[in-house]
């Protein structure tokens, strides 16, 4: 629960509006929140509240409406950079977990893993990558896994797979978009257990769910409400 | 780097990409043996044309080229010349010695006057003649011939019990020669003594003498009467078979070195107008093909100073008008045209330049006082061409057939292009949610467009270079993939039935477990196979069919040689058609909103 931490990653006044046929659907209005380096949030919302258009602006990978807002990290505007370094940001700064863990079929759980190493990546070797998918994966208990394709895998496996990919580049942030919502209980619980020990060593978080129980693994725990944030504490 | 690794899984992992290069495969073959054949055709023209024309031709009309023979020697003395040959060049009527009857059929014939020897070298007049020894039958009619023209001298050498006996022989002999081998020969020369036989022998230089039917063609004489070589269509006699050889009607009744004909030429005088027609029996001495159905339909050859004559193109004195008695000049003979053959790797244009520049030194080289002047290289009349441009009228619209043809075949390269298209399009399609997830995790546009770019390069040049060898295996093949189509092995049919059963048991087995496609998929074997080795069975019931008509094609096999620049540039067509097909889906594909591209299901 330390808010003593330095600011890493903000939104501000975030505003989204999807067209749906003639229609603007408003889905954010003017969501505000701020993350701070080691911390876990919880962004808590019924399904359709926008949580996931939230983390999708947070994570550069979907664009606020025009003039809705601004996205810092590490009080850099990631909206007012180039192409290139937006997919910079995806790639070595945040790292992301689905609910339907959106691992490549065609590839080997080591090939998944090792993906993000391989379109950028601060690694210089590929060996050095590497080892690293082969650390986080040992760590995930999938040693045994490396060859294996993601249809061989269970959905507890694959899900750890996919977080394994978005840790490979060391990122500053973790975005977790209901990473147990496809998942029983106790698996759900099991990958719970794993993103708890990764914030144990000193990793954001910032994790979306509609589940109060799941919701209170997190130090922050945010409400998402007709696009709007209410902080909890 | 992971752009590779990519592709080389979605291409392992799929069926989609092995029928991608089925259909590219499949498409180029298809282009590359049309277009070859096509070629081909065009290539057997304009070579078979060669054997008659030499490499460049002087022409000058009907008034022709007076002083020739000095044209020819400064010709000759040119090294880049290998050899040079004047022509006479006429039209004229040609009574043919059938039907049998009183009322002969006469052919419109285009005629040359050629002096042999040298046309000999100039052309491949040699092989071009059809016709070296008779054969057992034509050596049979040849002796019949032989006994007939000289009856009384043999009746005086033979007693009057052989003669006898000789004459049946002979009345059964032509009765029989009709319709199948008599061995009329040998009978003959069982019957008579060694110097009996001798004596038939000598009637006719034919029977006995080694090559004596090409030597007479290559002489254009007969007993040292001059003599007629026709184009091997001129005489009806002539039957094509359906695989390209010929037979003469009739049991080789017809075959036309047994008979002479009548020539009439029309002569023009130095106005252009008609005088009195001349004609000319001759002998048929042999026959030549060119291989051109429509030089071999009417042209026929007779030696130089024949044409000459029958056409008053010969050496003849010039009179003074008012006092016809006194001799004032000579207008020498003329040829109307002259064939040029080069030194090997001689090209024709570089060959024409060099033959008008000794024309023009020809043409400049009389003094004006010379009653007959050569016309100048700039008369009108006047043609030097090569054999290309000469044959232009003929070889031309074949040339624009092909370019028609080729036109008409592009059009499969767009449905290559909308084939490659529409499978990328689903590809791509398909790999949404891998593109939304590439660009989650930092992948560029660009680096999305270079994975399906890469993709449909490896599809285009395996598929092409599979075409492209299909293509060349099956052009190379064609006419025994011809032979098999018009008469197709049992064995064959044998096969497509055991497959058939095997693919219909499968079936059954299939049906009972209740899947679906299995039984699609089996169906489907054996009601093809089975239907192939049907047909099969049909072909050979009916005794085979004759897909490709040589009596109508004229020529008798189906070109067979790659044509190497348009298969390749078939190549690169179908690997840019690929490149651009996947890259406006993947472009498409890449611009999606990533979000989007991840809810895609």
């Amino acid at each position: 629960m330390s808010n003593t931490n330095s600011l890493i990653l903000e939104g501000i006044n975030l505003k989204k509006t999807y067209k749906l046929g003639r229609s603007q659907v408003p889905v954010l209005h003017a969501a505000s929140l701020q993350i701070h380096q080691g911390q876990w949030t919880t962004i808590l919302g019924s399904s359709g509240s926008g949580k996931s258009t939230l983390l999708h602006l947070l994570g550069g990978l979907d664009r606020p409406d025009q003039q809705g807002g601004e996205v810092l990290f590490n009080g850099e505007s990631v909206w007012a950079k180039s192409n290139r370094q937006i997919n910079a940001y995806r790639n070595n700064h945040v790292g992301f977990v689905f609910q339907f863990y959106h691992l490549l079929p065609e590839l080997t759980v080591l090939e998944n893993a090792i993906l993000p190493t391989m379109i950028g990546g601060s690694f210089t070797t590929t060996s050095e990558a590497k080892n690293q998918a082969e650390h986080l994966l040992d760590q995930f208990g999938l040693s045994h896994r490396f060859t294996h394709r993601p249809r061989e895998l269970s959905g507890g496996e694959r899900q750890r797979v996919a977080i394994a990919r978005a840790l490979v580049n060391n990122p500053s942030i973790l975005l977790a978009d209901e990473p147990t919502g496809n998942l029983d209980e106790e698996t759900g619980d099991g990958i719970l257990d794993v993103l708890g020990a990764l914030h144990q060593d000193g990793l954001t978080i910032v994790m979306v769910t509609h589940n109060m129980e799941i919701a209170n693994r997190g130090d922050v725990i945010v409400h998402l409400r007709g696009g709007n944030i209410t902080q909890l504490d | 780097m992971y752009q590779t690794l990519l592709t080389s899984r979605y291409l392992t992992s799929r069926v989609i990409p092995l029928i991608a290069v089925a259909a590219v495969a499949l498409c180029v073959a298809l282009v590359i043996v049309v277009v070859s054949v096509m070629t081909g055709f065009l290539d057997m023209v304009q070579s078979s044309g060669k054997t008659l024309m030499g490499d460049v031709i002087i022409s000058n009309g009907i008034s022709g080229i007076p002083h020739y023979e000095k044209l020819v020697n400064r010709l000759e003395k040119n090294e880049q010349v290998l050899a040079a040959t004047p022509i006479v060049d006429g039209w004229g009527l040609l009574r043919m010695p059938y039907p049998n009857s009183n009322v002969k059929q006469s052919e419109t014939v285009q005629v040359w006057g050629i002096e042999p020897k040298t046309f000999a070298k100039v052309t491949d007049y040699k092989n071009s003649l059809q016709w070296k020894n008779p054969t057992t039958n034509q050596r049979d009619w040849l002796l019949l011939d032989a006994i007939a023209n000289n009856e009384e001298t043999l009746q005086s050498l033979l007693s009057p019990e052989l003669w006898i006996e000789f004459v049946d022989l002979i009345k059964s002999a032509s009765h029989t020669l009709n319709f199948v081998e008599a061995n009329f020969l040998e009978n003959t020369k069982a019957l008579l003594n060694e110097e009996q036989w001798n004596t038939v022998l000598s009637f006719d230089v034919r029977l006995s003498g080694e090559d004596a039917l090409q030597q007479q063609g290559l002489d254009l004489s007969r007993n040292g009467k001059p003599g007629i070589v026709l184009g091997l269509h001129v005489n009806d006699g002539n039957v094509r078979m359906k695989n390209g050889t010929y037979q003469v009607s009739r049991n080789d009744y017809w075959w036309a070195p047994r008979f002479e004909g009548t020539l009439t030429m029309l002569p023009v005088d130095a106005k252009g107008g008609i005088i009195e027609p001349e004609s000319i029996i001759m002998p048929f001495v042999n026959e030549f093909q060119s291989g051109v159905f429509a030089i071999d339909e009417s042209l026929i050859f007779i030696p130089i100073d024949v044409a000459q004559s029958l056409l008053h193109m010969d050496e003849a004195k010039i009179v003074d008008l008012d006092d016809p008695a006194t001799i004032i000049g000579v207008d020498p003979a003329r040829s109307t045209s002259i064939l040029i053959r080069g030194v090997p790797g001689v090209k024709g244009e570089v060959l024409r330049e060099i033959v008008r520049t000794i024309y023009d030194d020809f043409s400049s080289s009389f003094s004006y006082e010379t009653v007959v002047l050569p016309p100048s290289s700039h008369d009108p009349g006047l043609i030097i061409q090569t054999r290309e441009e000469q044959q232009r009228s003929f070889t031309g619209p074949v040339e624009k057939e092909r370019e028609v043809m080729r036109t008409l075949f592009s059009i499969v390269y767009l449905v290559v292009a909308a084939l490659i298209l529409s499978i990328f399009w689903s590809i791509v399609f398909e790999k949404t949610r891998d593109i939304g997830i590439l660009r989650s995790i930092g992948a560029s546009r660009a680096s999305i467009v270079w994975i399906f770019l890469q993709y449909s390069a490896v599809i285009g040049i395996v598929g092409s270079f599979l075409g492209l060898f299909s293509g060349w295996l099956i052009t190379k093949n064609i006419n025994a993939i011809h032979d098999a189509m018009g008469n197709p092995p049992l064995s064959i049919a044998i096969v497509c039935f055991a497959l058939s059963i095997c693919f219909g048991t499968y079936t059954v087995v299939k049906m009972l477990k209740g899947q679906m496609l299995p039984i699609v998929l089996g169906s489907l074997g054996f009601i093809t196979l089975g239907g192939i080795g049907g047909l099969i069975l049909f072909i050979r019931h009916i005794g085979g069919i004759v897909v490709w008509d040589a009596s109508v094609y004229y020529f008798s096999r189906i070109p067979n040689e790659l044509d190497w620049g348009s298969s390749l540039f078939t190549v690169g067509g179908a690997i840019l058609f690929c490149l651009l097909g996947a890259l406006i889906p993947a472009a498409k594909a890449a611009d999606t909103d990533p979000v989007k591209a991840l809810r895609h299901e």
